[in-house]
C-alpha cells in the first residue's frame, strides 16, 4: 500500500498492546530484508506497520561473566563494535559476513533471526552456541533455544504474534570453532548458507561438539552430536567416515551444489577436531 | 505524515507517505542531487548518506525512519573540514574516483575515520565495500584513506595546539 498506518510506540508495554490490538500488523526494525525485495520507486508496507527500531528496551546490551544479552533492535554494526573479548568468535565472524558495513548499520539482530522465508546469517552460529531467544506477547514472556526457531523439517518456525525482544548468548571457551558462508554474500539465494562448528575437548576426550548449517533450511543433528561426544581424539578414519556419511545423508534434500559444499565442510570439521 | 529531521545542519519538515524512500524525498523535495536512486536495494552505494553519523543507503530508508534524526549528504559534508581531509588525502594518493562513486567513497571514508582514526588496510577495504564501483584500484583507495587519516590527524593536532 502506498499509504500505511505507521505506529511508533514509545515503550515495550505500548508495543505489546499495539500487537494485541493489531495482530496483522508488521513489525519494522531495520527493514533491510523487506526493502531489498522491493526495487521499485515506492515501498509497499502492510496496511498496519509498527516501527520498533528506536524502542529503548529493545536496544540494550548487557554483559556478565557467563553471557552476553543483546536487544533485538541493536544493529549488526553496533554488535560488532562491542569489545572483542565480549563477542563470541563465531558470532563476530558471521556478523562480518553480512552484506556491507552500510547495510549492517541498518540491519538488526531481531530482523536477522525473525525472517520467516529463510534462515539468515546469524541463525547457524547462534544455534551452535545454544543461544536463547526471549519472546514476548500479550500473555507474557518466555525464553526458547534459538534452535527452536526451526521446525522438525528444518524450516523457519518463528512463532506468529510473538516479539523477539533479546538474545542471550552463553560465553564459553571453545577449543575449535569454524564458520563458513557459502554462496552469494550480498543476496540470499537458495545456494547461500552458513556453516558453524564449535567443539571442545577435555583430557583428549571430545566433551562438546555442535554443528549447524542454515540457508533456506536448517540442519542440526543432535543425535549424531550425541554419538560423537565422549570419543577419544583424534577420531579414527572409520569413525570420521561414518559420521560424515550421517551428515551427508541428512543433507540429501539440499540443492546439489550446496550439498557438495556441506559435505566438504563436514569433512573439514571432523578433520579439524581430530587435529 | 509529517517527518521532521535535520538535513545538512538545518531543521526540516516534510509531508511524506509510508511508501516514500528517503532517497526520493531528498532529491524531489529538497533538491539534493548527491544521492542517486539506482539499484534501490542498498548495494550500489550511490545513495549513501550519513544517518546520525553512520553510513546508510537512503534507498533502504522509508521516510519515517528519518524522523528526529540527522541526515548528512555529500552537499552538507562538503562544508566540513573532514571533507577537505578526505579530498586532500585522495589527491595525495593520486586517487581519482568517478562521478558515480565519488560521494559514496568520501562518505564511507568519513564514517570509517570518525570511529577509527587509524584504520587498517582490511578495515578500509571492508568499509569501502559499501561502494562497489570498480573505477579505482583498491590499493590506491587504501592509500587514499590512509593519507586522509594523516591529514585529519595533523589538523586535529594543530587545533588542539592552538
Amino acid at each position: 500500500m502506498l499509504i500505511s498506518e505507521v505506529h511508533s510506540p514509545q515503550s515495550l508495554p505500548e508495543l505489546l498492546e499495539l500487537m494485541r490490538r493489531l495482530p496483522a500488523a508488521a513489525l519494522y526494525s531495520g527493514g533491510t530484508e523487506l526493502l531489498r525485495e522491493q526495487a521499485g520507486k515506492y515501498i509497499f508496507l502492510p496496511p498496519e506497520t509498527i516501527s520498533i527500531g528506536a524502542l529503548p528496551e529493545l536496544r540494550q546490551v548487557s554483559l556478565t561473566e557467563r553471557y552476553l544479552e543483546i536487544g533485538a533492535a541493536v544493529t549488526l554494526a553496533e554488535i560488532l563494535e562491542l569489545k572483542e573479548s565480549a563477542l563470541p568468535e563465531l558470532l563476530a565472524g558471521a556478523l562480518r559476513g553480512v552484506a556491507t558495513p552500510a547495510l549492517r548499520n541498518l540491519a538488526t539482530l531481531g530482523g536477522n533471526l525473525a525472517t520467516r522465508s529463510r534462515f539468515m546469517d546469524l541463525w547457524a552460529p547462534l544455534a551452535c552456541l545454544d543461544a536463547l531467544a526471549e519472546l514476548k506477547d500479550a500473555a507474557g514472556s518466555r525464553w526458547i533455544n534459538v534452535n527452536r526457531l526451526a521446525d522438525d523439517e528444518g524450516r523457519p518456525a518463528f512463532p506468529p504474534g510473538a516479539l523477539l525482544s533479546r538474545i542471550r548468548v552463553p560465553l564459553e571457551r571453545w577449543d575449535a570453532v569454524a564458520l563458513r558462508k557459502v554462496g552469494l554474500r550480498d543476496y540470499p539465494a537458495p545456494e547461500t548458507a552458513v556453516f558453524a562448528l564449535a567443539a571442545r575437548a577435555e583430557k583428549g576426550i571430545l566433551s562438546d561438539f555442535r554443528l549447524a548449517f542454515a540457508g533456506e533450511t536448517a540442519l542440526r543433528l543432535r543425535e549424531v552430536e550425541g554419538r560423537i561426544l565422549g570419543r577419544r581424539l583424534p577420531l579414527g578414519a572409520k569413525e570420521r567416515a561414518s559420521f560424515a556419511a550421517e551428515y551427508r545423508e541428512a543433507a540429501a534434500g539440499l540443492p546439489s551444489g550446496l550439498r557438495q559444499q556441506f559435505g566438504t565442510l563436514v569433512d573439514g570439521a571432523l578433520d579439524l577436531i581430530s587435529r | 505524515m509529517t517527518v521532521s529531521f535535520i538535513l545538512n545542519g538545518e531543521d526540516v519538515a516534510v509531508k511524506a507517505r509510508s511508501a516514500d524512500r528517503l532517497v526520493d524525498l531528498l532529491r524531489e523535495r529538497f533538491g539534493v542531487a548527491g544521492v542517486l536512486p539506482d539499484c534501490r536495494r542498498g548495494v550500489c552505494g550511490k545513495c549513501l548518506v550519513l544517518l546520525d553519523g553512520r553510513l546508510a543507503p537512503s534507498c533502504l530508508l522509508p521516510a519515517f525512519k528519518a524522523r528526529g534524526r540527522e541526515v548528512v549528504t555529500i552537499e552538507g559534508f562538503a562544508q566540513t573540514d573532514e571533507y577537505g581531509d578526505i579530498k586532500g588525502g585522495f589527491a595525495d594518493a593520486g586517487l581519482e574516483t568517478c562521478g558515480f562513486c565519488d560521494s559514496g567513497k568520501i562518505l564511507a571514508a568519513a564514517a570509517l575515520l570518525e570511529r577509527n582514526s587509524r584504520p587498517s588496510r582490511e578495515e578500509i577495504l571492508a568499509e569501502m565495500s559499501a561502494v562497489p564501483c570498480r573505477c579505482t584500484d583498491p590499493e590506491a583507495l587504501v592509500k587514499g584513506v590512509q593519507a586522509a587519516a594523516d591529514r585529519r590527524a595533523r589538523r586535529l593536532y594543530r587545533r588542539a595546539d592552538q
